[in-house]
């Protein structure tokens, strides 16, 4: 280790040329692939491609031709009518007409086209509505075939939206206030194309309704958007900011721009590597570059600080760089090593964003810290001695003591003087920061990605004011497996269609011979693995046959058994049988009541919409009939519309599977959590009428289920990163008691701030989470710095009282100056309109305030009580990198 | 100089026998007739027909449905008006459902009835046009009973060896879905064997294509006539990616179904002749 040590500050020392030559070709080697960047804001790639929970939401979109949607909601508060008056509708027309034009052909597959999919938008002019017509009749019309030309007509087609549950708080608002336009996308890449052409045609239809766009993939795309103008703006903010902080302090603008070349190398290389390597830049890894810049910062500022401390004129630049380099070469390693092992622990967890950013980041650290061994020596012997003049603490101490030094005596002699009370106050804190912490909610909302104000936020909350919800998760439900037919089965077919031959029999005199005639064949139908439904059919097949060349009389006994099977194989259809369908309206119900969910569509309501008309169109007609015929009727009618595919949204064409569409008006993931458990008690409570599973899927449900997955995984990532540090600790001080000690800092500072996050209430999520593991290694590393300095020190002095003052001289204020610099540097953060961003200055601004104070408190007073343990047995045979410094010095 | 004189009346003789070659570019019978006949063929022909109509509905992922009905046509005259019974067969769990249609040559909105046997109910159908899915397939209810001829404006806009071409714009833009349509009608046999929907900007969303011809054989006044019958044709929708195959078998011309099997009363009891 010493050798490799001396070996490379020497090299860097001695061919300083060489070192910046190499160091500027890989920067720009790196830095050439930046440009490739593509960025990547879905949050489904939160979960691995494989995760079940994906792959079952990607198959209920396949299995029920859902698609992802830019909502266009258009608000008109001033007019009585609401929406229905005519020029708003007018407007609305217009604006659906022009929709439906925004599509393009495939660049990929000329004959097909991407954008919006006309057949599945829902628009006013692009519905159905079915009513009563003159007596015994049956109306179907478009809903608004063309805009209205008084304010009667316009009533009228409110009151036609408002007769249909199917439209009510999903198209228009309960009140009439708000419409809105559906537009389901091919392709959720186009989302900011379609939002930008939908705007400047807003322009210029005029008028004075309000529109709001929204949608998942709007949001999505404006993430992307914003994260680019975050990257661009509030990160260069922060270093300026950084580097106005660093000349407060060390007055040489040609040393304080170090830490910036440093952190801006180790930027380049590892978002470069990560490009280069063909990775997306995902919400998280575009705040590596923030997190990336706090680490180096910290390494770089070290070594200034120690640099500042020793320059004088006389030892010169050369001797002075590399005293401080023997000094800070082992911390720094172990700093940089810890800090890399606790963000390498995130490529163990199934989240492949984290994965990525953990991965880039850890390389990111060690080439930092690489940077800060091989550059700043390079640097400093670039740099003429003549620029140095009057650099230095000799130089300055001797002006003046500044307030910065004061203070730190304070807490010096604080620490000293009242250790143990010190220890009894963080002890509190302990305990009202488990409590804290205990408070937690693990929850995330996407439209919370955005700071209140935000077009997105705005839209969010104007919407689900006046909607059932925009928020959407797909509550399956599928009947339990179909599996293969035994002879059990079998038998009991055969006696009831013998049964059901026999009960027919003074009609049809032939039925009971021809039944038995099919029976005998019934064997023969059945192979491995054939459902009831394919039996059915075979046996179907039969009669077919042998009923073409029948007499009439033959014909009509063929055909009764023919319908009694056909009924049979039509009953194994589970969404088609009267008792499901109920069964599901009373989930329906039952959620919409208990206030969880805004609304629930299923089947239920088109067959009970279709099924009131047919009647009489009575409002209590709204129900779902008696009789499986009854609502196959319903179906079929259904149907025989301009958009009969909109049933295959609810139901599959089998019938074996129905998606409950439920609207929220919360993006929260604990609402959606709610209603989760809510639907899990229903079926516990009251079984369902035939064999069914229960799963979900939708965006909102994904991010739940992301939510928690995350919450234990980066539990586990932390924990892992806490005992690898504190086996690093322990190696690097070779003592357990000491590794310990180390950790004391750190687990009260992560403590202290997880239980502040508790407290106020804020939501943990993925930011939040990401920001503990940042939390351990800068923490340590303050930890490290001050106690390996003590121990030096009390090798030299012996003595605990005289080592305090020592202290809380030098490496007190490197702490304090990192502390200071890029805690108050991150502050510009909180001005980005992404939360996440604001979220992670201010949590940095806190971690860094936190676990400086803690260690410059905790460490020295607990170091003053049980002196005595450790320090009496420091052997005297042991090696370390103090001695080193003798023998160089 | 020479040379040149060759050259052109080569090329004039060339030229005239290439289009003597084409003995239909002069003998074109004119747009309004070939719309005529080929509504004829598609939609009239014997003054009454039966069949069976099976329907197998595949949607983008491949998943089918299947419908049979038994359909009876009845003509009042010559390419006229004519009534329509549909009775389902199956599923099952619609079977003995009923649509009648009484449709006018001269423009006037069908009358439409609907029974379904379980609910027990007779109904009439207002619709505000004709442009809605048949049973739940691809086809719709125009493209069973015909799309009426003056709806439109048409245009032969190029005749190939094998086909005219015709061009078809509604004169209502405003009542239906496309902005235009594209018959491929066969030159021998006057069926429209292929039909293309497009939308605005030229974009096909919709194609209708004969896939079989048989000749039918039946009696008319008392000879023997063959009646060439489109027995399967398919309907794509790109827009959805559905297609239904609709095959017509057991077909039947001049049975002499008689005009009151075509009234409310038989929907709720059809004669077996319907049935069976």
């Amino acid at each position: 280790m010493n050798r490799l040590k001396k070996a490379m500050i020497d090299y860097s020392i001695n061919h300083y040329k060489m070192v910046i030559f190499l160091l500027i070709l890989v920067t720009i080697g790196a830095g050439s692939f930046l440009p490739r960047v593509t960025v990547d804001t879905d949050p489904e790639n939160m979960l691995e491609k494989t995760e079940p929970v994906r792959i079952f939401h990607n198959q209920t979109k396949i299995n029920f031709d859902l698609s992802d949607m830019v909502v266009v909601g258009v608000l008109n508060e001033d007019d009585p009518d609401g929406v229905f008056n005519p020029t708003t509708l007018s407007h609305i027309y217009e604006l659906t007409k022009f929709a439906k034009t925004l599509r393009w052909q495939d660049k990929k597959d000329p004959a097909k086209y991407t954008g919006v999919i006309e057949v599945d938008m829902i628009a006013p002019s692009l519905t159905d509505h079915m009513s009563q017509g003159s007596p015994g009749t049956i109306k179907f019309e478009w809903l608004m075939e063309k805009p209205p030309s008084s304010r009667e007509e316009a009533r009228a087609i409110g009151n036609k939206i408002m007769s249909n549950p199917l439209l009510t708080g999903r198209m228009v608002s309960e009140n009439g206030k708000a419409l809105c336009l559906y537009l389901p996308l091919t392709d959720k890449l186009l989302s900011y194309k379609i939002f930008t052409l939908l705007n400047e045609k807003i322009k210029e239809i005029g008028g004075k309704e309000k529109y709001y766009i929204t949608g998942l993939p709007v949001a999505e795309g404006a993430v992307g958007v914003e994260m680019f103008t975050e990257m661009k703006f509030a990160s260069p903010l922060s270093m300026l900011v950084v580097l106005c902080l660093l000349m407060l302090f060390f007055r040489k603008w040609i040393l304080i721009i170090l830490p910036m070349i440093i952190a801006t190398i180790s930027i380049v290389v590892s978002m470069g590597l990560m490009i280069g390597m063909g990775y997306d830049v995902h919400i998280l890894s575009s705040m590596l570059p923030i997190f990336l810049m706090s680490i180096a910062i910290v390494d770089s500022v070290h070594v200034l600080s120690e640099f500042f401390d020793v320059y004088t004129l006389e030892k010169g630049r050369k001797e002075s760089i590399r005293e401080v380099m023997h000094t800070l070469f082992v911390p720094m390693l172990y700093t940089s090593l810890t800090t890399a092992a606790g963000f390498l622990s995130l490529t163990l967890t199934s989240i492949p964003p984290a994965r990525i950013f953990g991965g880039f980041l850890s390389v990111g650290i060690m080439i930092a810290f690489l940077c800060t061994i091989m550059f700043i020596p390079a640097y400093v012997m670039l740099i003429p001695e003549r620029m140095l003049k009057n650099f230095g603490l000799a130089v300055q101490e001797k002006e003046k003591e500044n307030w910065l030094t004061r203070s730190l005596k304070g807490i010096g002699f604080l620490t000293y003087k009242y250790a143990k009370p010190l220890m009894g106050v963080l002890a509190i804190v302990i305990v009202l920061a488990v409590w804290g912490i205990s408070q937690t909610k693990i929850n995330d909302n996407f439209s919370k990605r955005f700071a209140l104000g935000h077009p997105i936020r705005t839209a969010d909350i104007a919407m689900n004011k006046h909607f059932a919800g925009t928020y959407t998760a797909y509550l399956v439900l599928e009947s339990g497996k179909k599996t293969g037919l035994c002879s059990d089965d079998l038998g009991k077919i055969q006696a009831d269609f013998f049964k059901f031959a026999d009960s027919i029999s003074d009609t049809y005199e032939n039925a009971p011979a021809f039944a038995e005639q099919l029976g005998e064949q019934f064997l023969s139908f059945v192979k491995k693995g054939t459902t009831l439904e394919a039996f059915f059919a075979s046996a179907m097949e039969y009669i077919d046959r042998v009923a073409t060349n029948a007499t009439d009389k033959e014909y009509d006994a063929w055909q009764e058994l023919n319908n009694y099977l056909g009924l049979e194989k039509e009953r194994q259809k589970t969404f088609k049988q009267p008792e499901v369908l109920e069964y599901m309206a009373g989930l329906q119900k039952y959620l919409e009541q208990s206030g969880l969910v805004g609304k629930a569509t299923s089947v239920c309501d088109v067959v009970s919409k279709v099924n009131q008309e047919l009647l009489d169109g009575r409002p209590e007609n709204f129900q779902i009939p008696d009789k499986m015929q009854k609502i196959s009727e319903c179906y079929m009618q259904f149907q025989q519309s301009h958009r009969p595919q909109d049933l295959w949204h609810l139901v599959t064409p089998d019938f074996q599977q129905a998606n409950i569409m439920l609207q929220m008006t919360s993006g929260n993931s604990m609402d959606m959590e709610a209603v989760v458990k809510a639907v899990d008690a229903y079926f516990l409570r009251q079984a369902p009428p035939a064999k069914l599973t229960h799963e979900w899927a939708g965006l909102h449900y994904v991010n739940l289920f992301f939510q928690n997955k995350m919450f234990w995984e980066m539990l586990g990532s932390f924990l892992q990163s806490f005992i690898v540090v504190f086996i690093m600790m322990s190696i690097l001080f070779r003592s357990i008691k000491w590794g310990l000690l180390c950790m004391v800092p750190l687990s009260i500072t992560i403590a202290g701030i997880y239980g502040i996050v508790g407290i106020i209430g804020k939501d943990y999520d993925m930011p939040v989470a990401v920001l503990s593991v940042l939390s351990i290694g800068i923490a340590v590393d303050f930890s490290i710095h001050f106690l390996e300095r003590c121990r030096i020190t009390y090798q030299k002095e012996g003595a605990w009282e005289k080592v305090s003052p020592i202290m809380f001289g030098e490496p007190a204020r490197a702490i304090s100056r990192n502390v200071m610099v890029i805690a108050i540097g991150f502050l510009p953060l909180t001005i980005a309109k992404l939360v996440p961003y604001k979220v992670t200055g201010l949590m940095l601004f806190a971690i860094l305030a936190f676990s400086g104070i803690i260690t410059l408190l905790v460490l020295p007073a607990i170091l003053k009580i049980a002196e005595k343990q450790f320090f009496k047995k420091t052997a005297p045979g042991r090696v370390d990198f103090a001695r080193d410094v003798k023998e160089q010095s | 100089m020479m040379k040149k004189i060759l050259f052109i009346l080569m090329f004039t003789i060339i030229a005239g026998f290439a289009f003597a070659g084409n003995p239909s570019a002069s003998a074109d019978p004119g747009v309004d007739e070939i719309v005529e006949k080929a509504n004829h063929m598609s939609l009239y022909q014997g003054a009454s027909v039966k069949g069976r109509v099976d329907l197998r509905i595949t949607d983008k992922q491949g998943r089918t449905r299947h419908r049979t009905l038994n359909i009876l046509r009845r003509d009042n005259g010559e390419d006229g008006d004519q009534k329509y019974f549909t009775y389902f067969q199956a599923p099952a769990d619609v079977r003995k459902m009923v649509f009648m249609v009484h449709k006018y040559a001269n423009g006037k909105d069908d009358d439409r009835w609907l029974y379904m046997p379980a609910m027990d109910l007779v109904k009439r159908i207002a619709s505000s046009d004709k442009r809605t899915s048949f049973v739940g397939s691809d086809f719709l209810y125009e493209d069973i009973s015909g799309r009426n001829i003056l709806e439109d404006f048409h245009e032969l806009i190029k005749s190939t060896d094998k086909y005219y071409i015709i061009k078809n714009i509604p004169k209502n833009p405003g009542s239906v879905e496309f902005e235009h349509s594209i018959a491929h009608v066969d030159k021998l046999s006057f069926i429209p064997v292929k039909i293309e929907f497009y939308k605005k900007n030229n974009t096909l969303y919709r194609l209708m294509e004969v896939e079989e011809i048989k000749n039918i054989k039946a009696m008319e006044d008392g000879k023997k006539v063959v009646y060439p019958t489109t027995t399967k044709s398919v309907v794509k929708n790109l827009e959805t990616g559905s297609t239904t195959e609709m095959i017509f078998s057991k077909v039947k011309y001049n049975l002499g179904i008689g005009d009151n099997l075509f009234t409310e009363r038989y929907l709720r009891k059809p004669p077996r002749d319907v049935m069976r």
